[in-house]
């Protein structure tokens, strides 16, 4: 039970000129579940510890239920946290490792032992509690330092890359595991991790930083669909986004095209308006556009893009083609498994004009209404 | 049994079977003194002054120990007092030197504060000094604290472990940061970080201060000799020091002698044997890579 609001926080390191975390504002609700994500080094952990209390804040507020935290220890907090190496106690055993926070606190001996077998059932690491971490896998090791967590009954759960040392397919079952664990415990959860996969499905919200700079706040659909800038767009999705540049143009009948030196895209109406409001008419933009939303099949007609054939990347269910359209980046479309093509074949696309996105050429930013 | 032990010889090849050998050479080579300490102390008069002198006892007797009990009874004081002197002492050392040790490498490794740098290389350039350059000026500051005939003229000299604090200091640094904020956010107060995790964490390398401080105090002679007057507050090494002492060219008591030095030496061994194997112990079961 946890509303966390954070306000204007900046971090610097030390004497350290440039700030690590930039004016951070986030208000989170109860019972959320938050994913910083971004690439490495943005600050998405420094911001973490904040919360935490591992680490000072340089400037401005960090409110936990309205009581400002910035001063209080971390014990003090009510919070727990899953590390990325797991930081078990190597000389304690699975249950001393999960009764510590217990023990700490002076909760009686009976009260402690029931906490730590409920835990344990919970994450199935009853056989081996009285093992040492050292005994124990990769994944047995996770499920433990979870165990510590929830044990304590904390209102607000952090984690810092808890999958990251597990391999691809135990990362996918601990995903679901704690998208479970967050549905039962009905806490408040903040989650860091650098893969997109892993903020794409277990968020309510995504918080997207860069360079300790919040790019983007809102719902994993909303970030997909309508990205804030061409940093968000290229970094959530794979394939990447195609992003083009080109020039806007009214043609003959005054209806507005994207056209480059090889192509002539119609423009939808509703971003025709969009551009015009921008003003952007006879000046350059960055189209973007998903593998996705460009298809084989000539359903869009009025938007037609021609490339030379370059290679494919099979991933079972879709081929993801890509194309040289005489960009510096080959385009890439998604098409149907079965379809193949010789290289250097001259392959014809139509995009969907509905899904282009259109951004700043220099700053990035998207145009929006 | 019998394919477990074809594959051990399997995997005996020659240049693993050269290495085992050569260590297992000098493994005795090490385990000579000990082997002659012990040996000496068993021979008769006859065996004690041959040239060459040999290893091994050919005719062991405890004539030896018999005539070092009579020595000692003659002695004024009981010696059951040197022995309690010198148990309290040791055990006094021992365990405050491995807990001020323990906390300064704690503070050094794991605690930022101003002028810790400085703090640690003055420990280090402390390890230079051999003790003979010190004897003074320790003089002079136990003399001035009126410690003098004292258990703490004998502990105090013998606290400042500079090999101690280094060992640690390098050992907790090892500890990953995120086990201590896991354990701070789990509740522990600062003090329970140092106590709940650092030091079992650390266990091997406080057991081996703890060996190396028991070392130095134990068969320790400066303090008795310099700081201790009066004769009931000398150590138990000591005393049999005494009683064999300038025995260079003396035929009487060489016998009382060898098995001092083996009583002396005794429990040095004993202590090391049981940390050693705490010591392995805990090597094989912390995760810490
Ligand atoms: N203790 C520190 N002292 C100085 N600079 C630091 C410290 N910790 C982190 N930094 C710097 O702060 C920046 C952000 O670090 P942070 O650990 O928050 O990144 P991150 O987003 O978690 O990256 P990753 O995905 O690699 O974990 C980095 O540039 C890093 O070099
Ligand atoms: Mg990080």
């Amino acid at each position: 039970m946890a509303n966390i609001r954070i306000e204007h926080v900046y971090k610097h390191y030390g004497k350290e000129k440039h700030p690590v975390v930039k004016d951070f504002n986030l208000d989170i609700r109860d019972k959320e579940f938050i994913v910083f994500v971004g690439p490495s080094g943005c600050g998405k952990s420094t911001m973490l510890r904040m919360i935490a209390g591992l680490e000072e804040i340089t400037e401005g507020g960090i409110y936990i239920d309205d009581q400002l935290v910035n001063h209080l220890p971390p014990k003090d907090r009510d919070i727990s946290m899953v590390f990325q190496n797991y930081a078990l106690y190597p000389n304690l055993s699975v249950f001393e490792n999960i009764a510590f926070g217990l023990r700490m606190r002076k909760l009686p001996k009976y009260e402690i032992e029931l906490a730590v077998k409920k835990a344990s059932r919970i994450l199935e690491i009853e056989s081996y509690l009285s093992r040492k971490p050292r005994q124990l896998s990769g994944g047995q090791r996770q499920r433990v330092a979870l165990g510590r967590a929830i044990v304590r009954n904390p209102k607000l759960f952090l984690m810092d890359e808890p999958l990251s040392n597990l391999d691809a397919k135990l990362r996918v079952t601990m995903r679901m595991e704690i998208i479970k664990l967050h549905q039962d415990l009905k806490t408040t959860f903040i989650y860091v991790t650098h893969d997109q996969a892993e903020a794409m499905t277990m968020a309510d919200r995504i918080v997207v930083m860069r360079d300790g700079i919040i790019q983007q706040i809102d719902t994993p659909e909303r970030i997909y669909s309508l990205p804030s800038n061409t940093f968000v767009a290229g970094f959530i999705g794979s394939p990447q986004i195609n992003l083009i540049e080109g020039r806007i143009q009214a043609n003959a009948r005054g209806d507005l095209e994207f056209v480059t030196s090889r192509l002539r895209i119609a423009i939808h109406e509703a971003n025709a308006e969009l551009l015009r409001k921008h003003e952007r008419v006879d000046r350059t933009v960055l189209l973007g556009i998903r593998p996705e939303n460009i298809s084989l099949e000539a359903l869009f007609s009025d938007a037609v893009i021609t490339g030379k054939y370059r290679f494919t990347e099979l991933m079972g269910a879709d081929r993801f083609i890509y194309l040289d359209i005489g960009q510096e980046q080959l385009l890439s479309a998604r098409v149907s498994p079965s379809v193949r093509f010789e290289p250097g074949a001259s392959v014809r696309l139509g995009i969907d004009s509905l899904k282009t996105l259109f951004f700043h050429p220099d700053t990035g930013e998207r145009f929006a209404d | 049994m019998n394919v477990l032990l074809r594959n051990s010889i399997r995997r005996f090849t020659l240049p693993r079977l050269l290495f085992v050998v050569v260590m297992l050479l000098f493994a005795v080579f090490m385990l000579l003194p000990i082997v002659f300490i012990v040996s000496h102390a068993f021979k008769p008069y006859d065996e004690l002054f041959v040239y060459p002198p040999e290893f091994i006892v050919r005719r062991p007797t405890t004539q030896n120990f018999i005539e070092l009990a009579q020595i000692t009874s003659g002695s004024i004081i009981p010696i059951s007092r040197y022995l309690f002197n010198s148990i309290l002492i040791s055990a006094a050392t021992v365990l405050l030197t491995t807990i001020i040790s323990a906390m300064c490498g704690y503070a050094l490794a794991k605690q930022p504060f101003p002028g810790r740098k400085i703090l640690f290389a003055t420990i280090v350039l402390m390890l230079m000094f051999a003790p003979e350059v010190v004897q003074i000026p320790r003089y002079l500051v136990v003399s001035g604290l009126g410690l003098m005939n004292t258990y703490p003229g004998h502990i105090l000299p013998l606290l400042a472990l500079p090999v101690g604090v280094f060992l640690l200091k390098q050992f907790m640094e090892q500890i990953p940061n995120a086990l201590l904020e896991a354990a701070r956010i789990d509740g522990a107060t600062e003090f329970g970080l140092f106590l709940k995790i650092a030091v079992p964490v650390c266990m091997p390398a406080v057991a081996t201060v703890a060996i190396l401080s028991f070392q130095n105090s134990w068969s320790n002679l400066e303090t008795s000799s310099y700081f201790m007057q009066d004769d009931y507050m000398k150590t138990f090494p000591y005393f049999l020091s005494t009683l064999t002492s300038n025995l260079a060219n003396n035929v009487a008591r060489q016998g009382a002698a060898a098995v001092a030095t083996l009583i002396v030496l005794a429990p040095n061994l004993i202590f090391f044997i049981i940390l050693q194997r705490r010591v392995i112990d805990t090597m094989v079961h912390s995760g810490i890579k």
